[in-house]
């Protein structure tokens, strides 16, 4: 069974068909990223996974468990965590309160400590989080979903926002993460600089519906994909 | 998130413990419904500097404790077999938790109301209370229930010493537990709630659980310092209900700082001893200054007045030890 299967999930807002017929299939442990133009469902696809909106058609299967249309914290408890765009962290809490708070239970499934070398965190644990800075918070949410030892993540633009070497480290957390086989990885991209570094299968989403999946060169060279996303100057 | 410093809180225990020796009979009497207004005040802190719930009816409480005192040592309804004072509080508290709980599963749970609808649907809910106590003649209506028994501390009702000792003794005892709660783990996750709930529910907590819980502590607290307010004062009336009780004390949190408890706790006291002194002299004018006072401190002070420095010197306190 896949970790995470999605079978014809549809979202419209009135009349707009912001996610119109996604059928998706994730693997354990599997590295993916989902990219698109602007609009054109990714974030609403994410709402729809982690319970923020309910779909209006279509379901959800995460371990082997219909999770449609549960509220976000049930479907957080069940091992799938998200990471937003705008680095949603706890800023009148200091680092280690954050990761403590997200770790859920007392005693962390996975060492405070060793997350915070993970992150480059390890001097900032007392620091209020609301004084960190730009990437340093993205890293410090990337940690709050790893905290609890997650099945899935659901990473939305990771690296919006960071310095060049921030990115790179970021790249090389995402990889990690992904290589110790028991975490999934879903993540929204932008920079085909960072797909490439990445180097993982992704899927190409355009007006809510999944228009290819393959590896980066093999949707590259795709006509469709080329003129949709990449410009057909790319 | 800290509150006032430790030493800053015993001394200002200590302080109104003083007072009674300092004050005559009449004022101590006063100091111990102020207090209760302050203790009624950390209830507000609690639930909206502390947990971000801006509740705009949180007399409610206050009056539905106050009311349940009343009935209950007055007798008014046969269906209740005791008339004693502290079975009449334990129940005053209980039936005042109870009304929170059911607002707030109607609120968060059943409607998903939040931010500024959650103020007006709130402030709604206590016109119409207040609205509904004073058509009620079996809660004499608009004349409210006078005639309510002191508590029984010792042979002479009339001295004011024995109530204010216990008012103020039950204050600091919630000041002091609300405290232990705050630095606990609940306290960690009530910040995280205030500061963002959408992030708490992707972690797995359950926002609307959170928010029942803190909301019903909440109003607990309120009906108790109604309960006890009305009992010092003898007297239960429909404004301990309503709108007017619920902005005022929305002020008395906001001047004071809604973020730290013992700054809300003072607050209410400041405020109404400057009323009771001001009032007289200012007349009419006291409201327009009261008014004044909170529209600049809130624009100048957003943090609450005696907050600011509360909190500055905290941070001193900890940075040297």
């Amino acid at each position: 069974m896949a970790l995470l299967q999605l079978t014809d999930v549809r979202r419209w807002f009135g009349g707009v068909r912001a996610v119109d017929g996604v059928d998706l299939r994730l693997e354990r442990g599997e590295l993916r990223a989902l990219i698109g133009p602007n609009g054109c469902g990714k974030s609403t696809l994410f709402n729809l996974i982690s319970g923020t909106l309910r779909p209006t058609a279509g379901h959800i299967l995460f371990n082997d468990r219909d999770i449609t249309g549960l509220p976000p914290h049930r479907i957080a408890r069940l091992g799938l965590r998200r990471k937003f765009q705008v680095a949603a962290v706890f800023d009148d809490l200091s680092v280690d309160d954050n990761l403590r708070v997200a770790a859920r239970t007392k005693r962390a499934a996975v060492s405070t400590d060793a997350l915070l070398g993970r992150l480059g965190l390890s001097g900032r644990r007392s620091v209020l989080a609301g004084v960190l800075s730009h990437g340093e918070r993205q890293w410090l949410e990337i940690g709050m979903v790893l905290a609890a030892a997650p099945r899935l993540l659901l990473l939305d633009e990771p690296t919006a926002g960071m310095t060049v070497r921030e990115t790179d480290a970021t790249v090389d957390l995402i990889r990690a993460i992904a290589s110790s086989g028991d975490v999934a990885v879903l993540v929204i991209e932008h920079d085909v600089g960072f797909l490439e570094r990445l180097d993982c299968a992704v899927t190409v989403m355009a007006k809510g519906r999944i228009l290819r999946s393959g590896s980066l060169a093999n949707v590259r060279a795709d006509e469709q994909v080329r003129s949709l996303y990449f410009g057909t100057a790319a | 998130m800290r509150d006032a410093p430790l030493p800053v809180a015993l001394a200002v225990f200590a302080g109104l413990g003083l007072v009674p020796f300092v004050l005559g009979d009449y004022w101590t009497g006063q100091l111990a419904r102020y207090v209760l207004f302050g203790l009624f005040a950390m209830s507000l802190a609690l639930v909206w500097g502390r947990a971000g719930i801006l509740c705009f009816g949180q007399a409610m409480f206050f009056g539905i404790g106050g009311y349940a005192m009343a009935t209950v040592t007055l007798g008014t309804f046969a269906a209740v077999p005791f008339t004693a004072a502290l079975p009449a509080l334990v129940l005053a508290v209980a039936v005042a938790a109870a009304a929170a709980l059911l607002v707030a599963l109607f609120l968060f749970w059943g409607a998903g109301i939040g931010g500024a609808y959650l103020a007006a649907v709130t402030l709604a809910l206590a016109a119409i209370l207040e609205q509904a106590v004073r058509g009620w003649y079996g809660l004499g209506a608009d004349n409210g229930l006078s005639g309510v028994p002191p508590l029984p501390l010792g042979d002479n009702p009339w001295d004011p010493r024995p109530i204010y000792f216990v008012v103020l003794a039950v204050a600091a005892a919630v000041y002091f537990g609300l405290l232990a709660l705050l630095e606990s783990r609940f306290g960690t996750l009530l910040t995280a709630l205030r500061t963002n709930p959408e992030r708490l529910a992707h972690l797995g907590y359950s926002v609307v659980a959170l928010r029942v819980a803190v909301f019903t502590l909440g109003g607990a607290i309120a009906g108790l310092a109604g309960a006890l307010f009305v009992a010092t004062d003898a007297f239960a009336s429909p404004s301990l209900i309503g709108f007017a009780l619920s902005a005022e004390v929305l002020i008395w949190v906001a001047l004071g700082g809604r973020s730290v408890l013992l700054a809300a706790f003072l607050a209410a006291i400041l405020i109404r001893v400057a009323e009771a002194y001001l009032s007289e002299t200012l007349g009419p004018w006291w409201l327009l200054t009261l008014g004044t006072l909170f529209m600049v401190s809130v624009a100048a002070v957003p943090n609450g007045v005696l907050a600011t420095p509360l909190l500055w010197l905290q941070g001193r306190l900890r940075r040297t030890s």
